[in-house]
């Protein structure tokens, strides 16, 4: 009877414990999206007056203004999921970087201090929100070992615990970026 | 002009070398003072040995030993004291030079170091200490970045086996704090890493139970991973200081340097602190300071400190520091 209580209390002990951790690393992922969703905010708050500083001077670039302007309106009134949240950024990423490589076209916007202030600091944000999704990254890995290894895989499948989807860099993105015909656009 | 070695050749041959030549003078006279110590004391001690064991006031044993004690005593003493005068000459004719070779604007203070509330304000060594020493100090800016760094030595004492209290050193080397080039709240520390290298998944394990650093960061940048153990007290912030080109920084002058190193980034400041076994700007008595190379050591040494700054490119700062 004692070694069966004993037994009984040492799988309580590691169910609980499984379960906390299952638990912790679930958690660990929704409050660094949090910190990155927050970062997000912040750019989405600069795009407005991005688009308000270049539009003047980007005549053959209003295309991406609306379109970068109707991204920024469904990421501010809707509300996302964390994949959703995902394909949207990928989007403004790629978007931005298009407009930041049209700058390149408008020698007068390129000197203009108010735009220069807003590349700075977009500069500094996109440094953040590199930083938040590596973050974010590693917990979701973190978190899908956990429900993919064993034994906690037993614990995660009662809890009804699903893999979540890292972020992942466009295949744009992935390519080195030709210097040679940057300028010569 | 950038203090390349060539310079520093011509600056050593015009500049230095007639003022080491006076200073190598009073190099080979404190070494002469050492030598006529060492023959006075042998002789004295052979003497006062003769005289004690042939009237047998004492056995032989205790005799070389009373007798070899003294003398080795009396020799510290005034090797402590030569050593001394020559060494203040020293930092001010070669240490000082060479700063001021290197970049003007940089004060130098031989006796200056870093105070106690910087070591630990960086939160590099937890440890309680009992003896914090601190020399050469070096304060300015570089490329309008501020730094101060010094030979620090911090001990505890602790007990022995037989219950002798000795000194355990708890950080000796350089200890180096500079600007960083981005606005943050959190903190940030960067240890060599020590358990999952020696004990793997069971090393990495205890690293994450370490809750008096906060929490463990775990970086995507294999070989950094490697060498060091890093703790945080924010996920995102602590990526956001450590990006993908400061970590390979600091792999490759963790490679070029090749000794433990530890960084901690607090309060927007970076704290860097390189273990070196011996102080890093002593003179060595039995070396020659007409020999270009023992004062090119001391040059490559300076160099490498001052460079940090460029290394690291503490100087491209971010929008917001500007």
């Amino acid at each position: 009877m004692e070694t069966f209580l004993i037994v009984a209390g040492v799988i309580f002990l590691i169910i609980v414990f499984m379960y906390n951790t299952l638990i912790s690393k679930k958690n660990q992922v929704e409050n660094i999206f949090a910190g990155l969703d927050a970062i997000l905010k912040k750019r989405y708050d600069l795009l407005p007056n991005l688009i308000a500083s270049v539009q003047e001077y980007m005549v053959h670039e209003q295309i991406t203004l609306e379109k970068m302007t109707e991204l920024r309106s469904k990421a501010v009134t809707s509300t996302l999921d964390n994949r959703e949240t995902i394909a949207l950024d990928k989007q403004i990423t790629s978007m931005l970087g298009n407009l930041m490589v049209s700058v390149e076209n408008y020698p007068t916007l390129k000197a203009n201090e108010n735009f220069l202030h807003l590349q700075g600091t977009l500069g500094e944000l996109e440094e953040q929100i590199s930083a938040a999704r590596r973050a974010y990254n590693q917990s979701v890995t973190d978190y899908n070992n956990a429900i993919e290894m064993f034994p906690t895989n037993f614990m995660a499948k009662v809890m009804k615990l699903g893999r979540k989807e890292v972020f992942s860099v466009p295949a744009s993105e992935r390519q080195n970026v030709d210097v040679k015909n940057l300028f010569q656009k | 002009m950038k203090p390349t070695l060539a310079f520093f050749l011509d600056y050593y041959n015009e500049s230095m070398y007639p003022t080491l030549k006076i200073l190598e003078e009073k190099r080979l006279k404190a070494l002469g003072t050492l030598k006529k110590t060492v023959i006075v004391l042998f002789c004295s001690i052979t003497l006062l040995s003769f005289i004690l064991i042939h009237n047998a006031y004492l056995s032989p044993l205790h005799t070389s030993l009373i007798l070899g004690i003294a003398g080795l005593i009396i020799f510290a003493v005034i090797y402590h004291y030569v050593k001394v005068g020559y060494t203040s000459l020293f930092k001010d004719h070669v240490i000082g030079k060479i700063i001021h070779f290197i970049d003007p604007s940089l004060i130098y203070t031989k006796t200056g170091s870093i105070d106690e509330h910087e070591y630990q304000h960086s939160e590099l060594f937890l440890e309680p200490y009992d003896r914090f020493f601190g020399q050469d100090l070096v304060s300015g800016s570089i490329d309008s970045v501020n730094v101060r760094f010094c030979d620090l030595h911090v001990e505890k004492k602790v007990h022995d086996k037989d219950d002798k209290e000795v000194w355990q050193d708890i950080f000796q080397g350089l200890f180096f704090r500079a600007d960083f080039n981005k606005t943050f709240h959190s903190k940030v520390v960067v240890l060599p890493d020590i358990a999952e290298h020696s004990f793997g998944i069971l090393g990495s394990w205890m690293q994450g139970m370490n809750r008096q650093r906060g929490e463990l960061i775990k970086l995507d940048h294999v070989e950094f991973e490697k060498l060091f153990v890093v703790y945080g007290s924010d996920q995102i912030e602590s990526r956001y200081i450590l990006s993908h080109a400061l970590m390979e920084k600091i792999v490759q002058f963790r490679t070029k340097i090749d000794k433990p190193l530890y960084l901690s980034f607090v309060d927007s400041s970076m704290f860097l602190a390189l273990h070196y076994t011996k102080p890093l700007f002593e003179p060595i008595l039995l070396r020659s300071l007409l020999d270009f190379d023992s004062i090119k050591d001391y040059f490559e040494r300076l160099s490498m400190i001052i460079g940090i700054v460029n290394e690291f490119k503490l100087n491209e700062k971010l929008w917001s520091k500007h």
